[in-house]
């Protein structure tokens, strides 16, 4: 019995380095930031000024609030297809499609995953330049013109999640091809032999059977997407133009370290943090009573 | 009890300290009795920082009585007020520092410092009329408070030229010598996007909206007007000032500007894919070393029959030494700073323009450099044209520059008419001023 | 499913073709697929190529010739300027002292939490398991402001170990060890404890030899990213001396001066250096431990 509880303390013990750690910079932080989403503050006045629910209301009624959460909505959609469904894709394709070389494509698909995204950002500001980068140069003799990609609303978007996607998108190719793993390569045959369109074998079998892995990557994609995109937002557009490429997290950074309003700041990472909940529940509906307590 | 120890000691120290200051500075023998300095400056390595290593070595050798220590500090002149306001809440201050124009109220308003001509009839009064003698009224007029107190004097300065591709305009068939003024510029840029298929023109699009000051400015439209009660209003949407937004709206429109950031655009004007490009005169090295085109740069230009106005950056020097002999050596370093063939070193090493006259033609200052890079030339003869970078008051002001880059996208990016955006969002400049 | 005992096992299965998967197809529909694949790899890899080719070129090359990925007239100008304009040492130890203690606590506290999930009964387990695996869901913005403010206070903004600070623990590390560490024998470990050998030798001589290869590739994930983080360094780090490389980097952009193009490769190319290097050597580390991130245990 004291044995027992031994066994007990020791495994509290064994937790507080990293459950203190949390505390002091992860939940602790969470709540302060509740807090201060009631307040009017500017990080320097020494007196916070209680407003109650008004950042919450100012921020749900100023226009530029709605056309952020439409843009977050599309960095979504967006990350959503080169991310998520091109990968999911491309991960068939290597487990049961091509045989040779596949070593290769996974290490050289995987490579910019290492790479700092502020890397990314700068040698893609060059790259995609719509007049002398050289994509335009290359694309200008088949007549087509890039747009003032930077400038432009929905280009914006499309072109920094284009670079978000050359980091993430090896790590998410690497995450579905051992959930493809999964599949049983007996199965994949059989259907082969009968004829089944590969088509049909990704979408009837393969999808079925690594859906667990292809949720968590759902979710991941949108969670990890969107504070990715942050990076080349920051670095590239900042918001521009005219917050055409910010979304809930840039809002957040640009309220709290460019314009001071920690209120404001703190109630759009409120609302972040509740829609990233709401993705939790979802992941913990489908996926984590399978995946982390299987035993 | 031992908290009332330490401050007395405070006390003492303090009292001490002050003592130390109002005794004259008598010479010792010997190194450690120099009055020693601090010059506070914001220019990384990149950008001049080598040149005021070198400016101050010269100035420690120089004499045997002052030994000034520089002191790097980052994030610009928002990161050296930061520091500073630190630095002053322990007592202590730097000698000279570097304020940029968008501080020039609240420095004044928040700090104590010594105006330049106090210093000059305090300590160097036989030459009283040095401000006068060596510096253009509205340049001087740049360092002036808004309660009109000279506070410092001008010291980095930029200001935006016309770099030309003057091959490209060639192949148009306009004036190689580049538009004198903004119809020009239209007229030049349709020209080259008819005839050469390139880009006719780009002007800058940062973070802030200095550029675009300069153009509905020289329009004759102000971006900040002071009412009957000296409260400062936002009043660019003026008709000249839609009107100098509008001509470039219509460039982008029409395919002959670009309306991209500013790292590209200067690309596309670097490998010769846009025949005009209109920025800082501080990017000319860079510009100059990618070009493999006949490159220039043109003054500023301006609308047909007005004043041009360019916008000044950079910063100027203030005085914060506390003390006779401190505010003395301070003096000394400064005008020695100021000197011709300092401002030469400083100009060679940053790019920034000479604040001061003589400079640019003297032999122990920039003539054999001015001779070789002709491209500065643009930047100080249109130094008569210098006006102050409008900063808005207050708190407001961080949101109010937001509001300005907001409308320059929607008005370039043609959601909507440059009277409209610029009318809405001067309105509610003025509501946060107001409000304020 | 079963875990294979150590992250070496996993790699085998992940790296090997006979075990996964089948073989090529044979049909015109796999050669389709090679030439897509093989044009996407260029495009991923393109970049890189980009950026090693440009940084060995003159100013005027790199703007006039920016298809061209051999340089007509090399040179190490850029690097030159590197080290010549940037205090380089000084950032690329910075970026280095950082990333090596982040990597050395986070792997320190992972493996004791591992350990205690493992291996411990109590009451509450589930659930402080399930705190921890809440905070991947949390957007680095709920936290950046109260840290920030902390951060402050404590006079470490500014501070390399500032931005380490808040870095003591990861979820992902608690996460990757237990499910190594689920692989080993629970008896192994009973019969240890019988012989009271007190629970810090056994992990330091039973378990830490079996899941090596997880702690390893674990620690070079978070070396990885600590190496490329940006935004909380951002956040605290505010004079050149004390940056990172991708806040230095990140000065190459809309600079008043204008933008070096071959210096901005050449700082691209020496900051992705050091992960690639590691990537190379243990790129099969890594990715099998990536690909353990979304497997069920």
């Amino acid at each position: 019995m004291a044995d027992q509880k031994k066994q007990s303390v020791l495994g509290y013990v064994f937790l507080i380095p990293s459950l203190a750690a949390f505390c002091v910079f992860m939940f602790y932080p969470l709540f302060y930031t509740v807090y201060l989403s009631f307040f009017d503050w500017n990080m320097i006045q020494p007196q916070k000024k209680f407003v109650g629910f008004q950042n919450y209301v100012i921020l749900l009624r100023a226009p530029n609030t709605w056309k952020i959460l439409g843009n977050t909505f599309w960095y979504i959609v967006i990350l959503l297809i080169l991310n998520w469904a091109l990968p999911y894709l491309v991960s068939f394709v290597l487990s049961f499609v091509v045989g040779r070389m596949r070593g290769f494509y996974k290490s050289a698909l995987f490579l910019p995953s290492i790479i700092s995204l502020v890397v990314g950002s700068i040698l893609y500001t060059w790259i995609l330049n719509p007049v002398s980068g050289p994509v335009a140069i290359l694309l200008k003799p088949l007549g087509i013109r890039l747009p003032f990609w930077t400038k432009t609303d929905g280009w914006v978007i499309a072109g920094l999640c284009i670079i978000t996607t050359w980091k993430t998108f090896g790590y998410n190719l690497i995450v579905l091809l051992a959930g493809i793993s999964g599949v049983s390569p007996e199965v994949i045959e059989a259907a082969r032999l009968d004829n089944v369109p590969l088509r049909r074998i990704f979408f009837d079998i393969v999808v079925p059977m690594s859906s667990a892995t292809g949720i968590y990557v759902f979710i991941i994609t949108i969670v990890q997407g969107l504070q990715y995109v942050f990076t080349p937002i920051k670095v590239i557009t900042q918001g521009g133009p005219n917050y055409a490429s910010s979304n809930l997290i840039y809002m957040s950074y640009h309220n709290a370290f460019t314009l001071f309003k920690t209120g404001t700041a703190s109630a759009a990472s409120v609302l972040t943090m509740l829609l990233f909940v709401i993705l939790l529940l979802l992941e913990f509906r489908f996926v984590e009573r399978g995946v982390y307590y299987e035993n | 009890m031992k908290r009332n120890g330490s401050r007395f000691a405070a006390m003492i120290l303090t009292g001490a300290m002050a003592a130390a200051m109002a005794v004259p500075a008598v010479s010792y023998a010997g190194d450690t009795d120099k009055i020693k300095i601090e010059y506070w400056h914001c220019n990384s390595e990149e950008q001049g920082g080598k040149t005021v290593d070198e400016l101050v070595q010269k100035f420690n050798e120089s004499n045997d009585h002052i030994e000034v220590t520089a002191k790097y500090n980052p994030d610009m002149y928002k990161g050296l007020m930061q520091n500073l306001q630190a630095e002053a809440a322990t007592g202590s201050y730097p000698a000279v520092v570097q304020i940029g124009w968008a501080f020039l109220d609240y420095f004044s308003n928040n700090f104590s410092y010594t105006s330049p001509q106090d210093a000059i009839d305090k300590f160097d009064s036989e030459d009283s009329t040095f401000l006068s003698d060596n510096f253009l009224p509205n340049v001087l007029n740049l360092a002036v408070n808004s309660k009109g107190d000279q506070v410092g004097i001008p010291y980095s300065l930029s200001n935006p030229v016309l770099y030309i591709n003057k091959d490209l305009l060639k192949e148009a068939g306009v004036s190689e010598d580049g538009p004198a003024t903004w119809e020009e510029v239209a007229q030049f840029a349709k020209a080259v996007k008819e005839k050469t298929g390139k880009y006719g023109f780009y002007m800058q699009e940062p973070a802030d909206f200095w550029a675009q000051q300069a153009l509905i400015e020289s329009n004759g439209a102000s971006m900040l007007t002071k009412d009957a009660d000296g409260k400062a209003q936002a009043s660019f949407a003026s008709d000249e000032g839609a009107e100098a937004m509008q001509l470039v709206a219509d460039m982008v429109k029409d395919g002959s500007a670009l309306h991209v950031g500013w790292d590209e655009g200067c690309q596309s004007f670097i490998d010769g894919n846009c025949a005009m490009l209109y920025t800082t005169i501080a990017r000319r090295a860079s510009v100059q070393d990618g070009a493999k085109f006949d490159v220039a740069t043109v003054k500023s230009p301006v609308w047909e029959g007005k004043d041009r106005k360019v916008p000044a950056g950079g910063c100027f020097l203030a005085i914060t030494a506390q003390g006779d002999d401190q505010i003395q050596a301070a003096w000394e370093f400064e005008k020695y700073l100021y000197s011709v063939e300092s401002m030469a070193a400083w100009t060679i090493g940053t790019g920034y323009v000479p604040p001061r006259k003589d400079v640019a033609d003297a032999e122990n200052g920039l003539k054999d450099f001015l001779a070789e890079n002709k491209m500065m030339n643009a930047a100080i003869e249109q130094m008569d044209g210098v006006v102050p970078w409008t900063a808005f008051p207050g708190d407001a002001g961080l949101q109010a520059e937001q509001l300005l880059l907001d409308m320059r996208d929607q008005i370039l990016g043609g959601q909507a008419s440059a009277k409209d955006a610029m009318t809405s969002t001067q309105d509610q400049i003025n509501e946060l001023l107001n409000a304020q | 499913m079963k875990l294979p005992l150590d992250a070496g096992g996993m790699t085998d299965r992940d790296g090997n073709s006979k075990t996964q998967g089948t073989g090529e197809t044979g049909s015109a529909g796999a050669a389709g697929w090679h030439v897509f694949l093989i044009l996407y790899t260029c495009l991923i890899l393109f970049p890189i190529a980009f950026a090693v080719s440009n940084s060995f070129k003159t100013s005027s090359d790199a703007y006039n010739t920016i298809l061209e990925l051999i340089p007509r007239r090399p040179t190490l100008d850029g690097y030159r300027q590197v080290f010549a304009k940037l205090p380089f040492v000084r950032i690329a130890l910075n970026t280095f002292l950082i990333a090596a203690s982040v990597t050395a606590c986070k792997t320190l506290t992972s493996l004791l939490a591992a350990y205690s999930f493992v291996f411990f009964q109590y009451r509450g387990k589930k659930v402080l398991y399930f705190l921890m695996l809440i905070t991947m869901f949390v957007p680095f913005t709920v936290t950046m402001i109260p840290n920030y403010l902390l951060i402050t206070q404590m006079g470490l903004r500014d501070n390399i170990w500032g931005v380490a600070l808040p870095q003591m623990a990861d979820v992902l590390g608690i996460f990757l060890l237990r499910q190594a560490m689920r692989g080993i024998p629970k008896s192994l470990i009973e019969a240890a404890k019988l012989d009271n050998i007190p629970d810090l030798k056994i992990m330091k001589d039973i378990i830490m030899p079996l899941v090596r290869p997880a702690v390893i590739s674990t620690g070079i994930i978070f070396f990885i990213n600590s190496w490329n983080e940006y935004v909380w360094p951002v956040l605290i780090l505010k004079s050149v001396e004390h940056y990172t490389l991708p806040l230095a980097l990140q000065m190459y952009i809309s600079a008043e001066g204008g933008t070096d193009f071959p210096l901005a490769m050449a700082v691209s190319v020496l900051t992705m250096l050091i992960p690639l290097v590691l990537y190379l050597i243990f790129q099969k580390y890594i990715i099998s431990i990536f690909a353990m991130t979304g497997v069920k245990g």
